[in-house]
């Protein structure tokens, strides 16, 4: 069963339309990577998710319930979130502000305690949140999210400010949530910081979905640059003419967006016009480049 | 996921926890100490007090009549202020929202948290008038009536005004405009009944006139009865407006 499933969710502010259309299926226990760049709607789509902000048009169904004012509060006490900058209140230490969140939801010590530990907060409860720097900040606000014992954690740019070993205990986190059944939905503008921890893949541009599917998928979904390598690629060039968009990186040339039968094709006027050719083949490409790819050309 | 809902009871103690370090107490104190201190300075300067035939509790009330204008706006607009701003600052509305506590429940809770101090405030400010009151001599019988109207009345008009702050600093981030408007207040409230009674009705820091126990007509010092009904109706309608104005914040979404 999917723990989070959108159809044709929209958001529009005034003649703005910032979410558009989106049917998220994010699978029970897996972490699911919500990328897209600034300004793309990740965040307004997760607050449509917990019911914080009103969708235009479409639903949201929240472990098999339908999420909506009537249902949110009962909802919201078995989802964690944290959206957007990290909360907490700089005048109380971090331990009153999570007295706090016990409070309100009802919660024991040791559940408190045990989000604490897993976001090793242990040694700065004492301390006003005020002088906390941005990461500790950070994991309190995932220790107040993770507190309830939350079947899914919807965290908005966890890892935003943090240095590379912050990111990766949080990639850590939330591989062993995962583990646990716990399903997590992060999101970030940069492929790399989730790259590693995400299972299944959304990707955002400008309010629509562009791809959703596991990392094999993505690839699969992306063709990678052809680099054919010719001791002459300006000759090269001159031979394939205007017919393919090719340019002369380094010692060989290079095609974007070619398919099979267009690389067998190329290669045979090449051969066929006496340009050597010693080399063909597909550029070996990373996620990031896959998402940017996606991205900048609003396709897929 | 074993968590027990929580009534409005945990968001009220919840608000008196986040009460720790704001100096709500330090303001408490100095609203007491300010008003004792003006009704004291009044009551001892007066030329009424100075005749000892004449001695009575219409000096003190009156210098306290004026005191709770001066005091109150201002130090008020102060506690609502630290009592909000720190949602703002903390990112508390998106906190409170995503465990199920909406805006309009949080500043509900604010009100009647804030409500506690000045029901505090008012009875220690009022028992220490007339306690300093027996001090200095002053051996009349205490007019009850007049003293329990006065200060239901000034209480009325007190939670009110808090609760006009508390929207208002919901709904303005900047916390400098509801600063200003408590100070704009203090000016209506002490020059209010220097107009005419109709335009004390027309801002909530007029009624701080009309509910005057006594005052200076000239040299002569008069007594004057809390416009009771008219403080009924403000805080009826002023309750009304603002379930209406929180059940609004409770809807709208998130910023
Ligand atoms: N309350 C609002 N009123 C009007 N427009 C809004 C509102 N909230 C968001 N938007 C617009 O919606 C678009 C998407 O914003 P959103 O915050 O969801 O993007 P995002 O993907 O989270 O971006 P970022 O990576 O910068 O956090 C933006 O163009 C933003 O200006
Ligand atoms: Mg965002």
């Amino acid at each position: 069963m999917d723990t989070v499933t959108t159809t044709g969710l929209t958001k529009s502010y005034g003649r703005q339309v910032v979410v558009q259309g989106l049917d998220l299926r994010v699978p029970e226990g897996c972490v699911y990577g919500f990328l897209g760049p600034n300004g793309s709607g990740k965040s307004t789509t997760m607050k449509m998710l917990l019911s914080l902000v009103r969708p235009t048009a479409g639903e949201v169904l929240v472990l098999g319930e339908p999420m909506n004012r009537s249902t949110r509060r009962r909802q919201l006490a078995r989802i964690g979130s944290l959206i957007e900058s990290p909360p907490g209140y700089g005048h109380l230490t971090g331990g009153e502000n999570l007295r706090l969140v016990q409070r309100s939801l009802g919660l024991d010590e040791a559940q408190v305690d045990r989000a604490v530990r897993s976001v090793r907060l242990e040694e700065q409860l004492d301390k006003k949140v005020a002088h906390y720097s941005l990461g500790m900040k950070q994991r309190l606000g995932i220790a107040m999210a993770l507190a309830r014992e939350p079947r899914l954690l919807v965290l908005d740019e966890p890892t935003n400010g943090l240095d590379p070993a912050g990111i990766e205990e949080i990639r850590e986190l939330l591989r062993r949530l995962a583990g646990r059944g716990v399903t997590v939905m992060v999101s970030s503008h940069l492929l790399g910081e989730v790259d590693k921890a995400a299972d299944v893949f959304g990707i955002l541009s400008a309010g629509r979905l562009l791809f959703q599917g596991s990392r094999e998928q993505l690839f699969a979904a992306a063709v990678p640059d052809l680099l054919i390598d010719t001791s002459d690629p300006h000759r090269a060039r001159a031979v394939l003419d205007d017919r393919v968009a090719a340019r002369v990186d380094g010692g060989s040339l290079r095609i974007p967006g070619i398919d099979d039968q267009g690389t067998a094709r190329v290669v045979a006027d090449l051969v066929g016009a006496g340009a050597p050719v010693y080399g063909v083949r597909r550029e070996e490409q990373s996620l990031e480049d896959v998402f940017m790819d996606l991205t900048r050309g609003g396709r897929l | 996921m074993s968590g027990r809902r929580v009534g409005t009871g945990g968001v009220v103690r919840n608000e008196v926890a986040k009460l720790r370090h704001l100096r709500v107490g330090l303001v408490a104190g100095l609203m007491v100490l300010g008003m004792v201190a003006l009704t004291l300075l009044s009551t001892l300067t007066s030329a009424v007090f100075a005749d000892p035939a004449r001695r009575s509790w219409d000096v003190p009330l009156a210098g306290l009549s004026l005191a709770v204008p001066l005091v109150c706006p201002l130090l008020l607009a102060l506690v609502a202020s630290r009592m909000v701003d720190v949602e703002h600052q903390g990112g508390g509305w998106l906190l409170n929202a995503t465990s199920g506590t909406t805006p309009g429940v949080l500043c509900r809770a604010k009100l009647v948290t804030g409500a506690g101090v000045v029901v505090v405030v008012t009875a220690v400010t009022h028992l220490s008038v007339w306690a300093l009151g027996r001090l200095a001599g002053i051996d009349a019988p205490v007019p009850v009536g007049l003293w329990l109207g006065f200060a239901a009345a000034g209480l009325a008009v007190n939670l009110v005004v808090l609760a006009l702050h508390v929207v208002l600093s919901a709904t303005v981030d900047n916390q400098l405009v509801a600063l200003g408007t408590g100070l704009l207040g203090t000016v209506v409230a002490v020059f209010g009944s220097g107009f005419p009674a109709w335009s004390a009705h027309l801002t909530p820091w007029g009624y701080y006139s009309l509910v005057a126990a006594a005052g200076y007509e000239g040299q002569d010092l008069v007594r004057t009865s809390p416009s009771c009904f008219s403080v009924l109706v403000l805080t009826v309608t002023a309750a009304a407006l603002f379930g209406l104005v929180t059940s609004r914040f409770d809807r709208q979404e998130t910023r």
